[in-house]
């Protein structure tokens, strides 16, 4: 490859994402060096038109952070997908469908509702003015991670991707080394197996919050009776979180092995719940255990809600 | 032994082997019911894989309750291999409540964020 032409791309994210990429300090400057940023909205003035008037397939590779959320960022996925040759669903949004994925448990009107209150207050997408009409992008129905738009080439998972991982990225482009299409920019290991904590294999007798107690910093946070989603979660990160005495919450989302991250980590769960002792008489004591776990679905899937059928409201019952 | 033709079994090695993954996937393939048959407390070959899988139906029965999804579409019951008229009798009465119930609306809600 000579001189790499890249691309970055932010559509329903928070910007950490970008942020991010300045992560690997002095290295982001080899970066323009050898190669041409005709794209990142955040740090140049690239216009739409620009894109449009590219040839396609002219960039070499995306690195496209956020979820799809807007009308726009969808025909923005379309466009970039036509003018790139590798596409990255970078950071949980778009790789997953992220935090803001769990907007998908209420309704457009819901949302609306409460961001904007009565209808009457919501704003329109079309506007009249001097006879000129002018249109803005349309909030849809449901949020979706990117893969469910246009085909993605690379994952790079993580809230945001961590250091080493983005760093890993940037070598392989600088080097003219990227990896075949369908890789992922982390382990396909669980995060248990590069977490430094000592695990014991106890019963989880109580189930504990972040906020009520502060962990052992040398113990299984599991064993302890935090819901640590270490077990149902991609390692690759190096678990910062577990050695910064936090859960993991599950940001780089499931192995290849496991379908849904969720249902992945209520197994795990429910197999490791118990008071030490089992049978009919232990019944009632363990539910009580699992009554203590809240917020099923902003635990279990606080990041891949978007990829799972429980990841929307089904109206059948409140 | 009759029971209704409109079940599906999936015949499993235990209780326990039936993961939350598996029933999401049957309901998105369009069941509008999970029937787990497991074995009577105590009586699991494999030490504790009834007692497993009924930690896992309740915590994803409210999983469903916290999506909009009756729970009563997914139901743990205990039914030994050697019980066969409670199965087919389970069966039916699972049957019949699924029926009151109508079409599950798990499945019918598949594809992209369309306007």
């Amino acid at each position: 490859m000579s001189r790499p032409k890249i691309g970055v791309y932010w559509a329903a994210s928070c910007g950490g994402c970008d942020c991010s990429l300045l992560e690997v300090n002095e290295q982001i400057l080899d970066v323009a060096a050898a190669a041409d940023i005709v794209l990142w909205p955040c740090a140049i003035d690239t216009k739409y038109d620009d894109l449009r008037a590219m040839r396609d397939g002219e960039m070499d590779l995306v690195l496209f952070n956020g979820a799809i959320r807007t009308s726009e960022n969808r025909e923005m996925a379309q466009l970039l997908r036509r003018k790139t040759r590798l596409l990255a669903a970078y950071g949980s949004c778009a790789h997953t469908g992220g935090v803001i994925g769990l907007a998908n448990l209420s309704d457009r009107e819901e949302l609306f509702g409460t961001v904007y209150g009565e209808p009457d207050r919501w704003p329109s997408t079309e506007t009249e003015d001097e006879g000129r009409s002018l249109e803005l992008p349309r909030f849809l129905e449901r949020l979706t991670p990117l893969s469910e738009t246009v085909k993605v080439d690379y994952i790079v998972p993580g809230c945001p991707p961590p250091r080493e991982i983005v760093s890993r990225l940037f070598s392989a482009l600088l080097y003219g080394e990227l990896p075949p299409p369908g890789a992922v920019f982390a382990s396909d290991k669980n995060l248990c197996e590069e977490c430094p904590r000592e695990r014991e294999h106890t019963r989880i007798t109580r189930i504990v919050r972040v906020h009520e107690a502060e962990p052992d910093p040398e113990r299984c946070l599991l064993d302890q009776g935090y819901v640590c989603m270490g077990p149902a979660t991609r390692g690759g990160c190096g678990a910062v979180c577990p050695a910064a005495n936090m859960p993991c919450t599950g940001c780089a989302g499931p192995t290849s092995a496991i379908e849904d991250q969720g249902a992945a980590m209520l197994n795990t769960l429910a197999s490791l719940v118990g008071t030490g002792e089992e049978g009919e008489d232990q019944l009632a004591a363990e539910d009580e255990i699992l009554a203590q776990v809240a917020d099923l679905m902003g635990t279990f899937y606080r990041f891949s809600s978007a990829c799972s059928v429980l990841g929307r409201n089904h109206h059948e019952r409140r | 032994m009759h029971y209704p033709a409109n079940v599906i079994p999936i015949r499993v090695n235990c209780s326990g082997r039936v993961d939350a993954g598996m029933v999401l996937k049957a309901l998105e393939k369009g069941a509008d019911g999970v029937l787990i048959g497991g074995c009577h407390p105590g009586d699991c070959h494999y030490v504790n894989g009834n007692y497993k899988t009924r930690r896992r139906v309740t915590l994803l029965r409210r999983a469903l309750c916290e999506v909009g999804v009756d729970p009563r579409r997914v139901r743990l019951e205990w039914i030994s291999a050697s019980e066969g008229a409670r199965f087919a009798h389970t069966i039916e009465a699972f049957t019949d409540e699924i029926r009151t119930l109508g079409r599950s609306p798990v499945a019918a809600l598949t594809g992209g964020g369309d306007e």
